[in-house]
């Protein structure tokens, strides 16, 4: 079942006098679970396409549907809800609220919006996540008193806490050294395991490109490849069962 | 909305030098401002206090008999001390001690030398008040003794170039408008106290009555000095309902007098005015005498929120400018918590709080700021014979801020505060999150 679909979108930016064509009509389907990589060299569309997944940002033309619903026309306040519930980030510069705390980081999505669990939960789940990266004996330190690496987990950390379906992944090895990089991936694929999120990231190192199980190669604001375990995968996502299949 | 006002008051601390720098501005302008408040403040009570020393009560009564066959002729007098006395007694008024006193406005002479001044004939037996507060430089007391014996202030003394112990003519006209002269003999000389503490001589009551041509036993104003000033309207009323039953009266309360400045002269302008027969009594207050002084009070206080207001505007710009600042320092946190799911409103609250932060921990160091000056300002004591004295308490300058006004210059701020800070935190709600993810600081 396809959790993520673009069907034809198109983005336009305007860039002074003249317009710039970011993305150029892409179509691709994402299904629940997949671990995928968006892969590309620099200004290939890469962050416009997670942008526009992520709902930060408005596609021209095409359609974006989320968990199968379609997303255009919906208000700021709807955008922002559906972010806080169903979607989780990572970024390039890992963008901690420097005045939290590691805790405080990861807690902070829970404490936005309605809470629906109790304090003892909410202190049992981020505990598990901070144990998840690693950073049990760093909970109480500030954003500046970390490494790159140990602060791009408190991102992981945040981004899953309130149980996002889906996880986007802007460049997150981009400010890392390569080693790291490839724990942090790693640790990624392993949450993807065991919680069974979906894991969408954007890179243009090769090297990390191939952890993933699910490619989409873009160029010039096209996909090239997009390839399942180095099969061929379908545009569209197929149509979901209906009660009695 | 804990969460984001918990961020906004950490993030306080972030640029400390520029939130101290931003906070001390606003204290600086409430110090100022509470100053002036506590100055203001204590100034009428002052003013009031020490006037009702020099005048000798709170409230006071004085008769007007009017004379002569057309009854066209007036006179200053009370003949009937009793009937006064049992009315006070009856309206309940809590007097601490009352006062007989005759004045009048005459000529001194000394060696070719003339001023007009105004003497108050007093029993400075009784009066022991007046000598606590009427500091001697030159004389004493005692030479009160002599009937004809007179105080004058250092600035009289001086334009007369008299000196304790010389004799001093004087040339008057009587309570019943006939000219007169007489003689007093220097007793001492008072430290000048400022341009009203030199407003009168004091004088024996029984020579000063000799000279209107009263009679022993007869004044012209009672004054009845109370436990508590705050007290001064009440027993006034009491005093004149008392009074009312028995005697003519003057109507209290009148102020619509034209080119009338105070009660007091607005009275005084209806009475001319007025036909009666007998003696007419006025029940009048310090208050109707100074009411300018709570003119100049009001003044004073506008004054102040003027200058909060100026002082303010300025500071406005900083914050306005600081967070504009702000927002781009921190465009890429917007950005970021626009995606993990805040929402605009809540980014704008995020600054606003900061800002109300900012503006109430700066009024409340200013406010403290004010006290501990306020504190440092009344320990020095200045003198009885300061040319502030009128003024001043016990010869400290005091303040006195009422806690409306406090809250008031607090909220004030708060508002300026937050409308400087409105259009920065608006701009930073309406970024595009992708926008502002994408900007490089």
């Amino acid at each position: 079942m396809g959790i993520v679909e673009l069907k034809d979108v198109r983005k336009v930016y305007p860039l002074g006098k003249v317009e710039v064509e970011a993305v150029k009509g892409v179509s691709f389907c994402i299904e629940k679970g997949d671990f995928i990589s968006i892969a590309g060299p620099s200004g290939s569309g890469k962050t416009t396409i997670l942008n526009m997944i992520g709902l930060i940002d408005h596609a021209t033309a095409g359609e974006v549907h989320i968990d199968g619903k379609p997303t255009a026309g919906l208000k700021d306040r709807e955008l922002t809800r559906m972010r806080h519930e169903v979607l989780g980030f990572i970024f390039q510069s890992f963008n901690l609220i420097p005045v939290l705390n590691v805790w405080e980081n990861i807690e902070f999505p829970l404490l936005l919006g309605k809470t629906r669990i109790t304090k003892a939960e909410k202190n049992d789940w981020i505990d598990w996540l901070i144990a998840e990266v690693g950073l049990v004996e760093w909970k109480r330190h500030k954003p500046n008193e970390l490494s790159g690496g140990q602060r791009q987990r408190v991102a992981i950390a945040r981004a899953l806490v309130t149980k996002p379906q889906i996880v986007l992944a802007d460049e997150p090895t981009a400010n890392l050294d390569s080693a790291t990089g490839e724990q942090i991936i790693e640790l990624m694929k392993k949450i993807n395991r065991e919680l069974e999120t979906t894991f969408i990231f954007s890179t243009h190192d090769a090297k990390i490109v191939n952890i993933a199980d699910h490619i989409i190669r873009l160029r010039d604001g096209l996909v090239t490849e997009n390839v399942r375990r180095g099969e061929d995968v379908a545009e569209a996502c197929a149509p979901a069962n209906t009660a009695g299949d | 909305m804990k969460t984001i006002a918990n961020i906004a008051f950490r993030n306080l601390s972030r640029q400390k030098k520029r939130s101290v720098l931003l906070g001390a501005a606003i204290a600086f302008g409430v110090m100022i401002v509470t100053l002036i408040n506590g100055f203001a403040g204590a100034f009428v009570s002052n003013v009031s206090d020490n006037f009702s020393y020099l005048l000798a009560g709170h409230v006071f009564v004085s008769g007007v008999e009017k004379t002569g066959a057309k009854l066209d002729k007036e006179i200053e007098v009370i003949r009937d001390d009793a009937v006064l006395t049992a009315a006070l007694k009856d309206a309940g008024v809590p007097a601490k001690y009352v006062t007989r006193r005759s004045d009048f406005d005459g000529s001194l002479i000394f060696e070719g030398k003339k001023v007009f001044h105004s003497i108050a004939g007093t029993d400075l037996a009784n009066e022991r008040f007046l000598r606590d507060r009427l500091v001697l430089k030159e004389g004493s007391w005692d030479n009160m003794k002599d009937p004809r014996a007179i105080v004058l202030s250092d600035k009289i003394a001086g334009k007369l170039n008299v000196q304790v112990g010389d004799r001093i003519l004087v040339s008057l006209k009587t309570a019943a408008g006939q000219n007169n002269a007489g003689e007093f003999v220097l007793a001492g000389i008072s430290f000048d106290t400022g341009i009203l503490g030199s407003l009168m001589g004091y004088a024996n009551i029984a020579y000063v009555n000799e000279l209107l041509g009263l009679a022993s036993g007869e004044y012209m104003t009672m004054g009845i000095m109370l436990d508590d000033i705050s007290r001064t309207e009440r027993s006034a009323t009491a005093l004149y309902d008392r009074m009312k039953a028995s005697l003519q009266l003057f109507d209290r309360g009148v102020k619509d007098e034209k080119g009338a400045t105070t009660p007091f002269m607005a009275m005084m302008r209806k009475q001319n005015r007025e036909q009666w027969n007998g003696v007419k009594y006025r029940v009048f207050t310090l208050n109707d005498i100074l009411a300018q002084v709570q003119q100049i009070v009001d003044a004073i206080n506008i004054a102040a929120f003027v200058i909060l207001v100026v002082l303010f505007f300025i500071v406005m710009v900083g914050i306005t400018n600081t967070f504009r600042m702000v927002m781009y320092e921190r465009i890429r946190e917007i950005g970021t918590m626009r995606a993990v799911g805040v929402q605009r409103g809540e980014i704008r609250s995020m600054f606003l709080y900061e800002a109300l932060f900012l503006a109430i921990g700066g009024a409340l160091a200013g406010i403290v700021l004010a006290l501990v000056a306020m504190a440092v300002i009344s320990f020095f004591n200045l003198g009885m014979d300061s040319p502030l004295f009128i003024i001043l308490k016990n010869g400290h300058l005091s303040f006195r801020v009422p806690p409306f006004q406090a809250v008031g210059n607090v909220l004030v701020i708060a508002v300026l505060t937050l409308a400087a800070a409105f259009f920065p935190a608006r701009n930073a709600a309406r970024l595009d999150p992708a926008v502002a993810l994408r900007t490089l600081k």
